[in-house]
């Protein structure tokens, strides 16, 4: 007898256990870790480094190559900007825009997001004062103004015999 | 501030742009002569690089554009020198795009043109040493309404962009008012310190 209840009581035990399992054992959980949030920075080139503030941000998500508007927004003072990538896509085109200053990047989260050392001292040397663009733009400026003077000076050469 | 980026502009507006600079262009290198040439590449190789001076104004950073000087010093001439000194922006410091190289010229161009035709006309192109205030003063003016008349036609143009004309006009003009104030200065000055020093720098034009 004594053994009989105790079956009883474990197979009641049993149902009961049954009846309360969590529904997790019936469905597969997924949970997915990413990176939750894209910083953007803004700023204006030219030494000063100037933040690109109150700029209009456009947001597009790239998947399989096509370009799709993910989401919009406007840089704070210090022309950061902060948004969460769309899970399973890891490709964003950032364009920021003021008063008819636009600058463009893509980010890949794939390819790992994060600015390197190296890469933040390539931009900064970018934003820095174009030393060689000034040289390079007078050397530009002295060619020009030797084709200008030789086509000017075959014009009046031409009037004067033309007189 | 006033160099206006690839993909901002819709199509017709910046090739309008170019159209307006390649008839402008095309008449005002008709009439330059030889002994202009040396003046213009000077004044370009400044004009080129005064961008690159950078004042930073609230939360924008404005650079001086030095339009209205190069109306005062070239006349019609300034209209290449503009240009040519934005194209050189454009590839060597990414200043602005190669699409709306034409319209920017148009933004910065006629303004200088507009400011040697107020030179002209307060000056009557009588300069001498003794004419030196005169010369100064509407020197001045022509540089401080060069970049103003810049900024008009930019806010113009980004009203097609869908921004306020009100507001952007405040926006860039108040931001601008250091540059404006330093370019008058600027120009006035130079122009007076030549109408005494070396007065048939200006020519006859």
């Amino acid at each position: 007898m004594k053994t009989i209840r105790s079956v009883v009581v474990l197979a009641l035990l049993l149902i009961l256990c049954m009846a309360l399992m969590p529904p997790a054992s019936a469905h597969r959980v997924i949970v997915q870790g990413q990176v939750s949030e894209i910083q953007i920075k803004a700023y204006y080139g030219g030494g000063a480094a100037t933040p690109m503030a109150d700029g209009d941000v456009e947001i597009y998500a790239i998947k399989d190559g096509q370009e799709e508007l993910y989401l919009t927004g406007k840089t704070d003072d210090a022309g950061m900007f902060y948004f969460a990538p769309k899970i399973g896509v890891s490709e964003y085109r950032v364009a920021v825009e003021a008063t008819g200053h636009k600058g463009e990047e893509t980010v890949n989260l794939a390819e790992g997001a994060g600015i390197t050392e190296a890469e933040q001292a390539e931009a900064e040397k970018e934003a820095g004062l174009p030393v060689t663009g000034i040289i390079t733009g007078f050397g530009y400026l002295a060619g020009l103004a030797g084709i200008a003077m030789i086509i000017t000076a075959r014009k009046m050469k031409k009037q004067y015999e033309n007189k | 501030m006033v160099h206006i980026s690839d993909g901002v502009l819709d199509p017709w507006l910046w090739e309008s742009g170019w159209a307006i600079t390649v008839v402008i262009l095309a008449y005002t290198l008709s009439k330059m002569k030889t002994e202009d040439v040396p003046k213009l590449s000077v004044i370009t190789a400044a004009v080129f690089v005064a961008s690159l001076i950078h004042i930073q104004v609230g939360p924008t950073s404005v650079h001086f554009i030095l339009n209205g000087f190069a109306g005062v010093m070239l006349g019609i001439l300034a209209f290449p020198c503009i240009f040519v000194a934005l194209v050189l922006q454009c590839f060597l410091f990414g200043h602005g795009g190669i699409t709306t190289i034409g319209v920017n010229a148009v933004n910065m161009g006629v303004p200088a043109l507009i400011a040697y035709l107020i030179f002209k006309t307060g000056t009557k192109l009588d300069i001498r040493p003794e004419t030196k205030n005169k010369v100064s003063l509407f020197g001045a003016i022509a540089g401080g309404v060069g970049v103003v008349l810049a900024l008009l036609l930019l806010a113009a143009e980004l009203l097609t962009t869908g921004e306020e004309f009100y507001e952007t006009t405040v926006l860039v003009v108040s931001t601008h008012i250091p540059i404006i104030v330093i370019e008058a200065i600027f120009t006035g000055v130079l122009a007076g310190f030549i109408a005494t020093v070396k007065p048939e720098m200006f020519g006859k034009k």
